[in-house]
C-alpha cells in the first residue's frame, strides 16, 4: 500500500497555502496582536464594520479544545484570519457560550512560541537545544527507533501516554498494533476514585446530576465555577438562581464555596466520615426510600452494621463539621429527595480515602433512590455513548506476552485496564523492573508536569533511550525529548468525530495550519506505516477518516463541514430502555455492599480510616483549578496568562503570622521530596492546616517564553501516593511546611 | 408595528451569578483587538469578607459606565469623547490627543491609555456588534447570564423587565455622572 497523505488542498478563496503563510505572518505580526482597526470612532465606521460581521466574515463551525469539555463553536475568520471564537448555540457543551479558555484559543493560534516544525534533539536533554528537521527525517528516525526498541526488547519497552482527546482512539490503535501494553493516562491522576467508585455501585461512572429540577445538591471538592465545565457551571448557577440549596464540601473557600447555601471547610480525607455520618442519619431515622432500596439495592444489612456507630457525633471531629450540621444536611438532602443528589465530583479530597468516600457519596444517592428521577441523578450517556460511528476492518492486535509496568492487574487487581495507575508505570520504569522500558512516546500531555513527584520522572527519562513528543507547544515534556513532532492546532486540523449522546461534531480545520505541522490522524498514520502497520491505517487522510466514520451515520461529511454536527433522532426502543432500572453490576442491583471489593480483599463497604494528620506546624498541600487554566497547558497564552502570571500559596492569616509571613511575601514551601517558592496569599478563605496553590506554573521550558519559570510547580513537591484501591494518586497526603524565604 | 423612539442603550449585572470566570474579559480582547496589556473591561473580586469559616465573597463585573453625564466628555479639550443619542459614549481617535483628561476624570477607572496609537481607549458598547444587531461581545459569551444589554426606553426590553422587578444600584451615584450600568444584587 502506498499511501502519501495528500497533499492539502489551497485554502479557500483562492489562496494557495504559500500565499497564505506569507500573508499570515505579514497580518499576524502587524495584525491581530498588535490590532489593526482598533475601536470604532465614529458611525460610519462603525457600520462599515457592522458589514464586515454580516458580510465579509465567514463562520466555521468546530469543536474547541482549550480543555476536554469539547464545546462547540463557531470560528470567524476574516481574510485568513480567526478573529473571534463564539460558543455554538447547537451544541448542548456550550450552548452558544464560551468560557475564558475557549475564548482565548485564537491565542493559542497565534502563540508565537507554537512549535513550527519537527525538531531533533542536539544538545544534552534537558538542555534545549533542537534543530529544525523535515517530517521524513524525524518520523524516519521515531520509527527506526522504536523498531529497534521493538527488536531488541520486544514492543513492552515502549511506553505511550495521552490525555484525553479526540484522536486517543488512534493513539491506542497505533499502541496496540505496535503491541506494548504500557500506557500511561491521566485517569489515575484525576477520577480512578470517582469512576470506580460508582461502577462497583451502579455499574457505571457515566453519571451526572439532573440540574433543571434538582432542589439540593452536595459537592465534595468539586469547584465548577473555577474548574469549569461549561454547560455543567451554566447548570449550577441556574439551578441556584432556582432556589435550589447547595452544599459545598471544601477546605478552601471557593467561589463555589461563595454561592452556597452551606460552605464546610472540611479536613481532608475528613470527608469520608461526613459521608458516613449522612448515610447513618438516614438510615437510623428511616428517611431511606424503602421501595427503592427493597427493589434495587442488594448489600443493605451489611451497610447497616458497618454504619451503626458512624454517628454525626462520631464524625464531627473526623471531618470538622459539627453534629448538628451532618444531622441538617441529612435532613435536607432526605427532604429533597429524591429531587436531590451527592455530585460524583472528580477526586472528592484527593487522599487514601478517595475512594470508599466515593462509595459513601454513590450509596448516599441509592438510599434516597434518586437514581433516573427528576432532579436526582441520571445516567449521563455521555460522550461514547449513543451514537455509533464507522470504523475500518482491521486484523486483530498482536497478542501481548507482557505484564503491565504500572501493576494492573496484578498489584491493583480492581482497576480497569483503560484506567491504568500511571504514577507506578512511572516509578516501574524508573526501577526498571519487572523490566526496563526503553522508549516513551507522548502525545497531547505533559508528564514531566502532571505526574507528582517531578524528579522521579525526569530520572526515569534518563533511564529511555528514546522520548519522543508530539504537541503544539514546547511545554516540559517536549524540552527534555529527542524527538518533537509539532502537531496542528484544533483549528488547523480535523480530528475524529466527538460524539454527544445521539448527536455527531465536527472538528475541522478553521484555517490551514500556519507552519509545517500535522493532525494526528496524520502523524499516527506516518508514523504507523513505516513501523509496518499498514492494515492498521487504512485511511488515506484525515477526511477520508471522517467519511468511514459518517458510515453509519446519515449525513455527509460536506454537509456536516457546513453544519457542524448532525443529530439522529432518538428511537423510541431506545428511549423505553433508558426508563428501565439495569445496573451492570455482579447482581445486577445497586451495591450497596460489593462482593467484588470483599472478594479482593477490600472492603465491601465504606469503612473509616483514620489517615495520618499533619505533623505539629505542618500543612495539608492542597491544589485545586482556576477558570483560566486548563491544566498545565494554557499559561502560555497570553489572553489567559494576563489574568493569572503565575501561581501563589494561599494560607491563613493565623497562620501566616505565627512565621512572619505577609501577604505577597515570598515563602518556602516545603514537603519530604523538595521545596518550592512562591507567594504568599493571604486570606481567610482557607483552613488553618491547609495551604492551597493552583497546578500547572513552574514551566522549565525555556521555549515558553510567556510563562517560562513564572510561580513554582506543585508536582515538585507533591510525594506519589496511591489509593491501593483505585490507583489514584493521593495528592492531598503531602504535608510541607512554609517558611518565609530569607532575603 | 414596532413604535419608533430614540433608543437608550444600558448594561444590567446580576451580581449573583457572576463567576469571576472573566470569559467576557477574553472575549473583548478577542472581538475589540485590545492590546494584551489593557482591558477594557473587568470583574472586581469583593472578599473574601469576614471571619473563617464565617466568609462572603462576589465578584462585580464592570466596564466603561456610558454615563448620562459623562465627565470624560467634558473634560475633553478636543471633543475627541463624545455621547450618541443612543447613549453610548466614545472616542473619535482623529480628535483624540492623548491629553489623558478623560481617565482622570473618568470616576470608574475605565479608560486606558493606548501607547502605540498614542490616544485613549475604552469600551465602545460593541457599537459595530450592536449596530449589526447583535448583543456586545461580553454579553454574548457571559456563560451564566450574569451580563445584559438592551435600550432601557423599550419597557418590554430584557433589561427593562429586570430592572422592573429587582432592586438595583449604579456605582458611584454621588459623582452624579448616571451610569448606565445598573448592578442587581
Amino acid at each position: 500500500m502506498t499511501t502519501k497523505l495528500r497533499k492539502r488542498s489551497p485554502g479557500k478563496g483562492g489562496m494557495t497555502r504559500r500565499r497564505f503563510m506569507e500573508g499570515s505572518a505579514a497580518s499576524v505580526a502587524a495584525g491581530i496582536l498588535a490590532s489593526r482597526l482598533g475601536g470604532f470612532e465614529n458611525l460610519a465606521l462603525a457600520k462599515q464594520r457592522a458589514d464586515e460581521v454580516s458580510s465579509y466574515l465567514r463562520e466555521i463551525p468546530t469543536v474547541c479544545e482549550m480543555c476536554v469539555w469539547r464545546c462547540g463553536l463557531r470560528a470567524k475568520v476574516r481574510d485568513g484570519v480567526v478573529v473571534k471564537l463564539e460558543g455554538n448555540p447547537d451544541h448542548p457543551h456550550s450552548r452558544g457560550k464560551l468560557c475564558p479558555k475557549g475564548n482565548a484559543g485564537i491565542m493559542a493560534l497565534y502563540d508565537p512560541d507554537r512549535l513550527k516544525t519537527p525538531m531533533m534533539r542536539v544538545g544534552e536533554r534537558g538542555e534545549g537545544t533542537f534543530r529544525k528537521a523535515s517530517w521524513d527525517e524525524a518520523l524516519d528516525y521515531v520509527a527506526e527507533g522504536m523498531k529497534k526498541i521493538k527488536e531488541k526488547y520486544g514492543p513492552q519497552a515502549m511506553v505511550m501516554s495521552s490525555t484525553h482527546n479526540l484522536a486517543q482512539l488512534q493513539f491506542e490503535n497505533l499502541m496496540q498494533a505496535y503491541g506494548t501494553p504500557n500506557y500511561g493516562t491521566q485517569r489515575s491522576l484525576c477520577f480512578n476514585a470517582m469512576v470506580m467508585g460508582f461502577t462497583m455501585t451502579y455499574g457505571t461512572s457515566d453519571v451526572g446530576g439532573d440540574y433543571a429540577n434538582t432542589r439540593y445538591i452536595i459537592y465534595n471538592g468539586r469547584n465548577l465555577l473555577d474548574g469549569i465545565a461549561n454547560s455543567e457551571t451554566q447548570d449550577l448557577i441556574a439551578a441556584i438562581q432556582r432556589g435550589a440549596r447547595v452544599v459545598v464540601l471544601d477546605p478552601r473557600f471557593t467561589k463555589t464555596a461563595s454561592k452556597a447555601y452551606r460552605w464546610f471547610p472540611v479536613r481532608p480525607g475528613g470527608d469520608l466520615a461526613f459521608f458516613m455520618a449522612l448515610n447513618h442519619v438516614i438510615l437510623r431515622e428511616g428517611w431511606y426510600d424503602v421501595d427503592f432500596v427493597e427493589k434495587h439495592t442488594s448489600g443493605f444489612d451489611i451497610l447497616v452494621e458497618e454504619l451503626e456507630k458512624c454517628t454525626p457525633r462520631w464524625a464531627e471531629e473526623k471531618c470538622d463539621i459539627p453534629a448538628e450540621q451532618i444531622f441538617e444536611v441529612a435532613r435536607e438532602f432526605a427532604e429533597a429527595a429524591p429531587r436531590a443528589f451527592a455530585h460524583p465530583n472528580w477526586r472528592a479530597s484527593n487522599t487514601l480515602n478517595s475512594f470508599q468516600t466515593e462509595r459513601a457519596i454513590a450509596i448516599l444517592n441509592a438510599l434516597v433512590g434518586n437514581w433516573k428521577q427528576p432532579g436526582g441523578l441520571l445516567p449521563s450517556g455521555g460522550e461514547g455513548g449513543g451514537l455509533q460511528l464507522g470504523c475500518y476492518a482491521q486484523p486483530p492486535y498482536p497478542r501481548t506476552a507482557a505484564m503491565r509496568l504500572d501493576g494492573v492487574p496484578l498489584k491493583y487487581p480492581l482497576v480497569p485496564l483503560k484506567l491504568g495507575v500511571f504514577q507506578e508505570l512511572r516509578d516501574a520504569v524508573l526501577r526498571g523492573k519487572p523490566y526496563p522500558a526503553k522508549g516513551w512516546l507522548i502525545f497531547r500531555q505533559n508528564p514531566l508536569m502532571s505526574l507528582s513527584d517531578r524528579a522521579r520522572t525526569l530520572e526515569a527519562f534518563r533511564k529511555l533511550d528514546l522520548i519522543v513528543t508530539i504537541d503544539i507547544l514546547p511545554n516540559d515534556t517536549a524540552y527534555y525529548s529527542d524527538v518533537i513532532l509539532p502537531e496542528s492546532t484544533y483549528l488547523e486540523r480535523y480530528d475524529p468525530l466527538s460524539v454527544v449522546g445521539n448527536k455527531v461534531f465536527l472538528r475541522q480545520p478553521v484555517v490551514p495550519p500556519l507552519y509545517d505541522t500535522k493532525s494526528a490522524l496524520e502523524i499516527f498514520k506516518l508514523l504507523g506505516e513505516r513501523l509496518g502497520l499498514y492494515d492498521f491505517f487504512q485511511y488515506r487522510d484525515e477526511e477520508d477518516y471522517i467519511k468511514t466514520q459518517l458510515k453509519t451515520v446519515r449525513i455527509s461529511l460536506d454537509r456536516l463541514k457546513q453544519n457542524g454536527y448532525y443529530e439522529e433522532a432518538v428511537h423510541e426502543a431506545a428511549a423505553d430502555r433508558e426508563a428501565e432500572m439495569v445496573f451492570q453490576t455482579p447482581g445486577g442491583k445497586i451495591e450497596l455492599a460489593s462482593k467484588t471489593l470483599e472478594q479482593v480483599g477490600f472492603d465491601a463497604v465504606p469503612k473509616w480510616r483514620e489517615l495520618p494528620r499533619p505533623d505539629k506546624g505542618k500543612f495539608y498541600l492542597l491544589t485545586g483549578k482556576v477558570a483560566q487554566m486548563t491544566q498545565s497547558s494554557t499559561q502560555n497564552n497570553q489572553w489567559l496568562s494576563k489574568h493569572i502570571p503565575e501561581n501563589t500559596i494561599w494560607i491563613h492569616p493565623r497562620a501566616a503570622a505565627v512565621r512572619g509571613i505577609k501577604d505577597g511575601d515570598m515563602v518556602f514551601v516545603e514537603s519530604r521530596i523538595g521545596r518550592i517558592q512562591l507567594k504568599a496569599k493571604v486570606t481567610e478563605g482557607i483552613r488553618p492546616d491547609c495551604v492551597w496553590t493552583t497546578f500547572g506554573y513552574g514551566h522549565r521550558s525555556k521555549g515558553l517564553r510567556t510563562t517560562y519559570a513564572r510561580g513554582a510547580l506543585s508536582s515538585d513537591i507533591h510525594q506519589s501516593l496511591t489509593d491501593p484501591v483505585s490507583g489514584s494518586q493521593a495528592l492531598s497526603q503531602t504535608t510541607v511546611s512554609v517558611y518565609k524565604a530569607s532575603v | 408595528m414596532k413604535e419608533q423612539h430614540q433608543k437608550r442603550y444600558v448594561f444590567v449585572i446580576e451580581i449573583s451569578k457572576c463567576i469571576d470566570c472573566k470569559a467576557c474579559m477574553v472575549g473583548c480582547m478577542a472581538e475589540n483587538q485590545v492590546p494584551v496589556e489593557h482591558s477594557r473591561n473587568w470583574v472586581h473580586q469583593k472578599g473574601p469578607n469576614g471571619v473563617f469559616p464565617d466568609l462572603g465573597m462576589s465578584f462585580e463585573p464592570g466596564n466603561c459606565m456610558h454615563c448620562e453625564n459623562p465627565p470624560c466628555e467634558r473634560v475633553c479639550p478636543t471633543r475627541a469623547t463624545y455621547k450618541r443619542d443612543d447613549g453610548i459614549v466614545l472616542v473619535n481617535k482623529d480628535r483624540c490627543i492623548g491629553c489623558k483628561y478623560c481617565m482622570m476624570a473618568c470616576p470608574y477607572n475605565a479608560r486606558y491609555f493606548d501607547e502605540k496609537k498614542g490616544v485613549v481607549d475604552k469600551c465602545t458598547f460593541c457599537v459595530h456588534r450592536v449596530t449589526a444587531g447583535l448583543d456586545t461581545s461580553c454579553v454574548h459569551t457571559c456563560m451564566t447570564g450574569a451580563r445584559h444589554f438592551g435600550d432601557i426606553k423599550d419597557s418590554n426590553s430584557e433589561v427593562s423587565r429586570l430592572l422592573a422587578t429587582h432592586e438595583h444600584h449604579v456605582k458611584l451615584a454621588a459623582a452624579g455622572s448616571g451610569p448606565a450600568m445598573y448592578y442587581i444584587y
